[in-house]
């Protein structure tokens, strides 16, 4: 008996021996990248002279993935802190293959610490790439990966998606950059809301059609979110862009849209400006046989900001009643404008529509579900807008 | 169909690796079933190797002597003491009585000097008295004395017979009259007895009485009570408490007791002196609540002091560790105080204290672990700030012990889970750091308890400056040399604050020790390794025991009411019975 325990103690010791320190890696040791950019394959000249050597994927290429390394790798801490105002804090590194997972595993081939994709914050694909190349398959990695969290958020780029992570300001990094206008919705209804990983899944497996974010660069490092690109559900690829006012028109049908302006001129030809203080709406779907309509109310209070008319007074009760007008005029302008692009431009649905009908009537979606974005084209949509001008800031005569 | 069935089951690894773990957790508590037996061996056998060796079986119990004692009154009771007791069992063995005074004083002077002469502090004074001009000699040990007593109202009188008068004691010649004539007439002194027996009278001049030795008289007087070197009552360094007595135990046995009476009136604290050690003695005092207590709990408490077997009891220490119920764990079973508002509050839930002489330490038992991160004032605040601060220690606890080890995971195993922003930070910070987490965890941590433990040693003038040299400078400059990165600095200064936010020190040193080995868990299996070394500590709470009290009672197992003084405090109205967990006689506190 005594043999034995002594035995088991022994193994016991054995076995503390045997456990290193497993899977242990340290932070800085590996990179973390935060955004990540895929275009159409067109090869950097540092890949053409690796290539030369030697290096790269030799395959006919097709994506060209860029992904934002930070920090940078400094030696003495010392100097670092000194030059800290002046230096880029990101480095942008790009490989081109035909298989995302290839490709960042070839990011070890070209650097000494590997990347880690659980700070993914950004992932932007170039509207040229999503024309050519199904959309789930260029984040089918990005969905299986456990590292990478399903709250990376997507976005399209009109020009090269690389361009969007670059920025001339010090001291900034671009991926966070993008993820933090986002959150300047509460400011500005013609950004989208937020569209991470998870949703996508979602899209994908309902074929559903939808639109991401666009994202604009200019060549000084500046970018612009201009509207969205639409992604149709049965294609998965992208067929064209919504503008910005479109995309204002999407925040008022989805009720989304806390913050912003409605622009418009008066009978005296003068600008006068709406602020957004609070914008509901409520769509309501009718199912009448084979016919669907929908119906959207959408209610609305805000504040009168800015009136380019010297003649008026703004605390006239005339003067207000014609502004609401003219604001509710312009908003149901928008919104024919979308509802145009919509159903008769690219025949798809993206403002939330079918959603509502999943909700209300969950046996009629199922039967139209499939070809979806064709009956909606054929659906009538009505809109009741009512704007009511709470107040018109402190100044008056 | 059978095949479909074999199908499902694991291959051999599966098997072999369910068998492993089987093997490694019975074998771990086998092992540490065998390691708790031994250690709870040791000293029982060393007792009947001793037992033997003097042809005396281990009778403890019987010998020691039990009675109440009044606090007050210590002093008499410590003469009444030696009077009852006039023989050790192993020092004396009891086919040889002690030898008694004769009466013949240079007999006598000649076996006392032999027993005592060979002590340098030890004097004898001797001189002779004027009324009957017999020699006499004064016994005592140099400093224990009360000297301005014995030179005033002793030798002044007995040397001077100016103004004695001999009435009503006129056969002062016989040597009864002339004990009775000195203790009646001669020597005002408040304290004084006869002592017969020698080897009383040799313990009790080495505990600091004064004898008195006549010729001619057949006994021995001690006139001069024992004059304990006493420190003033000050506030409890250990624990100091903003609102509260500030008032704390000396290492005065029947101070100390004093202090528990005086409290308030009442003839409930009944307090049970025991005498400890078996080569030097000591008093203990065991008080208790006689109404509330659990009659069972007393009588374990009172077995286990009594099957206590050590030459000498220097501190409450060493009780605490010869009574635990588990050697082997890390948290103390026994918990130990020096405020007696603690004791008073303790003894009114039905727990007992257990006081010691020469210690300012006084021990509560049974212990659950939440009275670890509990203090008085929570009682004396009002419920609101009493129940935030609680919860602030609670939480403050699992910093001090969890810190480092959750440093480690994040930075070496998982730094998905560090905050985007922060993780960036901590890379740059890091790149120059050469060693891995826990060396560099291990580095800091093990220079700030350097500190800490250089800190109590400092000398008083040096100390704050030390500490300041200490904990700023070495840690800026550990920085700036990249040995440790900032973030490291600030994990583990918040540690080192969080462990001096326990109000009971030595359940801080409990989670310094068992951070060290969360690290060991973190470095080598991350956050899988810190969540089973927590999950470790709770099963092992869940499991110990103090005095047959669960040690995290009301959490498991599952007491309700007790819910009420755990992590938040109610309001003093709505805890009406006394916490369940200790089974007191009497449940209620109000009605």
């Amino acid at each position: 008996m005594r043999r034995l325990s002594y035995l088991i103690g022994m193994m016991l010791l054995c076995s503390l021996l045997l456990t290193g320190c497993w899977s242990s890696k340290e932070i800085e040791e590996r990179s973390v990248y935060v955004g990540m950019a895929v275009d159409l394959a067109n090869k950097t000249t540092a890949e053409k002279q690796l290539e030369s050597q030697g290096g790269g994927t030799q395959v006919q290429p097709l994506i060209t993935a860029t992904i934002q390394i930070v920090p940078l790798k400094s030696v003495g801490r010392g100097q670092q802190q000194a030059e800290s105002g002046s230096i880029k804090k990101y480095l942008n590194v790009s490989e081109t293959g035909n298989s995302i997972f290839e490709i960042m595993r070839n990011y070890s081939l070209k650097r000494d610490r590997a990347v880690i994709g659980h700070h993914l914050k950004v992932f932007v694909i170039s509207t040229e790439l999503a024309e050519k190349i199904e959309l789930h398959k260029l984040l089918d990695f990005l969905l299986r990966d456990n590292d990478i969290r399903p709250s990376s958020m997507v976005f399209l780029s009109r020009g090269k998606a690389m361009d969007t992570l670059e920025s001339d300001e010090p001291d900034e990094i671009p991926a966070f950059r993008i993820r933090d206008m986002v959150r300047n919705k509460f400011r500005n209804n013609k950004i989208y809301k937020e569209v991470i990983l998870t949703n996508l899944d979602g899209y994908f497996h309902a074929k559903q059609s939808f639109i991401l974010q666009n994202i604009a660069a200019a060549d000084t490092g500046e970018i612009e979110f201009t509207g969205a690109g639409i992604i149709k559900g049965s294609t998965n690829k992208w067929i064209g862009d919504l503008d910005q006012e479109n995309l204002s028109a999407i925040s008022w049908i989805q009720g989304d849209s806390s913050g912003g302006l409605l622009k418009t001129v008066n009978d005296r030809n003068s600008i006068i400006t709406y602020e957004i203080l609070s914008g509901e709406s409520k769509i309501i779907p009718k199912v009448d046989g084979e016919r669907l309509s929908f119906h959207v109310d959408i209610k609305t209070e805000g504040r009168l900001i800015e009136t380019w008319d010297a003649e008026e007074t703004a605390s006239k009760a005339f003067f207000l009643k014609e502004a609401e007008q003219k604001f509710e005029q312009k908003l149901e302008t928008m919104l024919q404008n979308l509802m145009k692009k919509m159903q008769t431009e690219y025949k798809v649905e993206v403002a939330g529509f079918g959603d509502r009908l999943r909700i209300t009537h969950p046996k009629v979606w199922k039967k139209v579900k499939d070809d979806w974005d064709d009956i909606f084209s054929r659906a009538t949509v009505s809109f009741d807008i009512s704007l009511k001008i709470t107040d018109y800031g402190s100044s008056t005569e | 169909m059978w095949s479909k069935v074999i199908e499902y089951f694991p291959d051999w690894k599966a098997w072999m690796q369910a068998i492993v773990m089987t093997l490694i957790a019975l074998g771990s508590y086998r092992i540490h079933g065998r390691l708790y037996k031994w250690g709870y061996n040791q000293p029982k056998q060393d007792g009947q190797q001793q037992g033997n060796s003097h042809q005396q079986g281990d009778g403890q119990p019987q010998n020691i002597a039990q009675q109440k004692v009044d606090g007050q009154q210590q002093g008499e009771n410590q003469q009444q003491n030696d009077g009852q007791q006039p023989s050790d069992p192993w020092q004396q063995p009891q086919s040889q009585p002690s030898p008694q005074l004769t009466g013949n004083y240079d007999a006598d002077m000649a076996l006392i000097k032999e027993q005592l002469g060979n002590n340098s502090d030890v004097h004898f004074r001797d001189f002779r008295i004027s009324i009957r001009n017999s020699r006499a000699v004064l016994i005592f040990v140099e400093g224990m004395q009360n000297e301005a007593l014995i030179n005033r109202q002793v030798m002044q009188n007995l040397m001077d017979n100016s103004f004695v008068k001999f009435e009503g004691y006129a056969m002062h010649n016989q040597s009864q009259a002339f004990a009775a004539y000195l203790k009646d007439k001669l020597l005002p002194i408040s304290k004084i007895s006869e002592v017969t027996d020698l080897y009383e009278l040799e313990q009790s001049i080495l505990f600091g009485f004064t004898a008195l030795l006549i010729d001619g008289l057949p006994h021995a007087l001690l006139v001069g009570e024992p004059a304990p070197k006493v420190r003033a009552i000050n506030e409890p360094t250990s624990e100091a408490l903003l609102r509260g007595p500030r008032i704390g135990f000396t290492e005065v046995l029947g101070e100390n007791t004093a202090l528990l009476r005086q409290h308030g009136r009442g003839a409930d604290l009944e307090l049970k002196m025991i005498e400890v050690g078996s080569r030097i003695k000591r008093n203990l005092v065991i008080a208790y609540m006689k109404e509330i207590v659990n009659k069972e709990l007393l009588q374990e408490v009172e077995d286990r002091i009594a099957n206590m077997n050590m030459d000498f009891i220097s501190e409450s220490g060493y009780v605490e560790q010869l009574i635990e119920d588990n050697w082997l764990s890390p948290f103390q079973q026994v918990q130990n105080t020096e405020r007696p508002d603690r004791v008073i509050s303790a003894l009114l839930e039905g727990r007992i204290g257990i006081l010691l002489d020469g210690t300012p330490f006084a021990l509560i038992v049974p212990v659950t672990f939440s009275m670890l991160l509990q203090s008085p004032e929570d009682y004396y605040e009002r419920w609101l700030p009493g129940s935030l601060l609680r919860t602030l220690r609670f939480f403050v606890a699992f910093l001090a012990l969890m810190i480092p080890a959750l440093y480690i995971s994040f930075i070496s195993f998982h730094p998905g889970l560090i905050p985007t922003e922060l993780a960036i930070t901590i890379i740059e910070t890091r790149q120059g750091v050469p060693f891995p987490s826990l060396i560099e965890v291990l580095i800091l941590e093990v220079s700030i308890e350097i500190l800490r433990e250089a800190g109590i040693r400092l000398p008083k003038p040096i100390g704050p400056a030390m500490g300041i040299v200490g904990g700023l400078i070495i840690g800026d400059a550990a920085v700036q040399a990249g040995i440790v990165s900032p973030i490291l600095v600030i994990a583990v200064a918040v540690t080192a604050i969080s462990s001096f936010a326990i109000p009971i020190y030595s359940a801080g040193i409990t989670l310094r020790i068992l951070r060290f080995s969360g690290m060991l868990f973190a470095a080598t299996l991350g956050m899988f390794g810190t969540i089973l070394f927590f999950l470790f500590i709770c099963s092992h709470l869940t499991k110990l025991k103090s005095f047959g009290v669960p040690y995290i009672t009301p959490a498991s197992p599952y007491r309700f009411n007790d819910w009420k003084d755990l992590v938040l405090r109610a309001p003093v109205t709505l805890m009406k019975r006394r916490p369940s967990m200790l089974k007191p006689q009497d449940k209620k506190r109000r009605s």
